[in-house]
């Protein structure tokens, strides 16, 4: 198992050297030079050459790739150009933010994939399999910044049953020591601003998880048919199992393979994913961050969260592997 | 007649048929299939007929028409309402149809004819070419799509263009990890081996053994990757990366800024975005029938 890790570890090394080339070359590929893109409009060709000196602009593209390459390893992501704070402390406040709603979206998408999925494997041909399948259709054909702007339309614009943007209200002042709000609000012993935050996050939570519950949802059917039909599976009814203990013990849990898999892919996907859904609905977090930082051309944020998004997408699909095959022997082994 | 001879006769009524047109017959008896192809006609008729069938300019409007509101919805005279520049939003949606199949057509040109191209390099080649491809795509797949578009467009610039180029240019690692795998598998196939066995020659094993098997797999995932990637530029557009000119009738486009009409004028967001959802739903419903159809797993099942 070690030896598994290692050598999943050993992969890691080209891909994050890659990457770190990749978002280096990416900031010199723009029109406007680094320079130019630190300073502003404001530049002038004085404060250009003094902005290059400075960063080591003018030496060999392979020296300054080294430095670039250290202060990132020193965990030095640069300043913004808005605000003129380092990117990491700004990471820090929105990372939070798209991790609470990852988590809350997922949570969405399993609750309901999981038993839709079995529901129509276990009703397989009937409508309930029939409905199972148009759903996850549909699931996958709506972009998901339409089907933000329909739940804002449909829950807070008509019912105005729930807030349409931000994180919390703005009226509630809580201390935030963790910035992820749920913990706040707990910490600060607020239950009102605990519901506050929960409330601001179902809606963008719901439209996030879409596309999750209809892959989860497909994944689970696909698994659930391909595992009933296993030999094991009739023993256990041969012997008189009630269908419910097989249901759980034996189709449900072999079953859950691919499942646990496809959730930590989505998990990955979301962590990063989630620019349209947090656009739609103001929820300050990564993404939003982002798409900010694009119109702002603030340069320094994009090259850093980039970076750093890529490298938390790319952590995530390790842990995926590595469960997989804590869970799985048969991939250790290969 | 013994059970041998019958079973002769049997095998001889049965037409023998192709990989695609089996895989025809079996999509045209598909009804999900049916659906999409519907769909797909209906867009690519408004796409093609756009002036014929759109009563005004798309691009140009009256203010005259708002009447002071925003904006009046759906009637008689404009059948998917007014936009807030006072154009006719149903010539809007129809022109929109061009852009989000040029869109489509562009953007997986452009993953498809590179990605096949490295995939079929890394596939054939081999050795360290095929490691280096390889290990490019890993790197590319390890930043999330949406992004490393957006990081393209801020190298390319804004435009219709630049978004179409950066979805493709997104999709080209999964085509070309898709072809090298089916390549590879191909190559280790039985019917390879028996055909290279019987003394078929090596270019012919190519092109009619190894290429139709490595290529449905592909061809399944170029018509899903059309759906994927008409999301994705509407995404872009919505995000304000799209046209420099606002007033072009792309679908993503026309969703920017109508959340703030949502009260007055929810049409204005509902009706572009139906022709989105519709529309990726055709080439869906498409893509997994073909899926069905030319999967020899599938083959046999009803």
């Amino acid at each position: 198992m070690l030896r598994f890790v290692v050598r999943r570890l050993m992969l890691l090394v080209p891909i994050l050297l890659g990457l770190s080339i990749l978002v280096f070359l990416w900031i010199r590929a723009l029109p406007a030079s680094p320079a130019v893109s630190l300073l502003g409009e404001r530049a002038t060709p004085e404060s250009i050459a003094q902005i290059e000196e400075q960063y080591g602009l003018d030496e060999p593209i392979h020296v300054q790739y080294w430095s670039y390459l250290k202060t990132v390893a020193q965990g030095d992501l640069g300043t913004t150009i808005r605000s003129r704070r380092p990117v990491t402390d700004e990471l820090r406040e929105r990372f939070p933010a798209t991790i609470e709603l990852t988590f809350a979206a997922l949570l969405f998408a399993v609750t309901l994939g999981i038993p839709l999925g079995f529901a129509a494997a276990k009703r397989y041909g009937t409508w309930v399999d029939h409905s199972s399948l148009v759903l996850s259709l549909l699931g996958i054909s709506i972009p998901v910044f339409f089907l933000a702007i329909l739940l804002k339309y449909i829950f807070a614009v008509e019912l105005g049953l729930l807030p349409t943007v931000g994180r919390i209200d703005v009226l509630i002042d809580i201390e935030h020591p963790t910035n992820f709000y749920t913990i706040d609000a707990l910490l600060a012993g607020d239950l009102a601003a605990f519901w506050d935050v929960i409330k601001h996050l179902i809606l963008p939570a719901i439209a996030l998880g879409s596309i999750p519950l209809a892959i989860i949802a497909r994944i689970t059917r696909a698994s659930v048919l391909d595992v009933q039909n296993e030999d094991y599976v009739r023993t256990a009814r041969a012997k008189g199992l009630a269908p419910r203990t097989v249901d759980a013990r034996h189709i449900f849990r072999n079953a859950l393979l691919p499942i646990m898999t496809i959730i930590g892919l989505q998990a990955g996907l979301l962590l990063s994913g989630a620019v349209l859904t947090e656009t739609v609905f103001a929820f300050p977090g990564m993404g939003s961050w982002l798409v900010e930082a694009i119109r702002q051309r603030d340069y320094p944020i994009l090259q850093g969260g980039i970076l750093f998004v890529s490298l938390v997408f790319v952590l995530v699909n390790l842990i995926v592997d590595v469960s997989y095959a804590l869970i799985n022997p048969r991939i250790r082994v290969s | 007649m013994s059970v041998a001879q019958a079973e002769a006769r049997e095998i001889q009524l049965e037409a023998p048929s192709g990989l695609w047109s089996e895989a025809w017959r079996r999509l045209r008896s598909n009804p999900g299939a049916i659906v999409g192809f519907v769909i797909v006609t209906v867009f690519l008729f408004a796409a093609l007929f756009a002036p014929l069938i759109a009563p005004e300019d798309p691009r140009s409007g009256d203010l005259d028409r708002l009447g002071g509101v925003c904006c009046p919805g759906p009637s008689a005279d404009y059948w998917f309402g007014v936009d807030q520049q006072g154009r006719d939003v149903f010539s809007r949606v129809v022109y929109g149809a061009r852009f989000s199949l040029l869109i489509g057509i562009v953007s997986v040109a452009v993953g498809l004819s590179v990605g096949l191209v490295l995939g079929a390099a890394a596939g054939y080649l081999g050795g360290w070419v095929d490691s280096a491809i390889m290990r490019m795509c890993d790197i590319m797949l390890s930043i999330p799509g949406l992004l490393l578009a957006i990081g393209l467009v801020a190298i390319l610039g804004q435009g219709i263009w630049q978004i179409m180029i950066a979805v493709g240019v997104t999709q080209i690692p999964i085509f070309a990890r898709l072809l090298r795998g089916s390549i590879l598998a191909a190559r280790e196939s039985d019917y390879v081996l028996a055909a290279r066995s019987v003394g078929v020659r090596g270019r012919s094993i190519l092109a009619s053994h190894i290429m139709p098997n490595a290529m449905s797999p592909v061809i399944v995932q170029g018509t899903l990757a059309l759906a994927t990637a008409i999301i994705d530029v509407a995404g872009l557009g919505f995000l304000g990366l799209g046209p420099q000119d606002p007033a072009t009738p792309e679908w993503g486009t026309m969703l920017t800024d109508t959340t703030r009409y949502l009260q007055s004028a929810p049409h204005l967001a509902l009706i572009p975005g139906a022709a989105i959802v519709i529309s990726v739903l055709g080439f869906n419903l498409i893509g997994d029938g073909m899926r069905e159809a030319l999967d020899p797993r599938f083959r046999g099942r009803a």
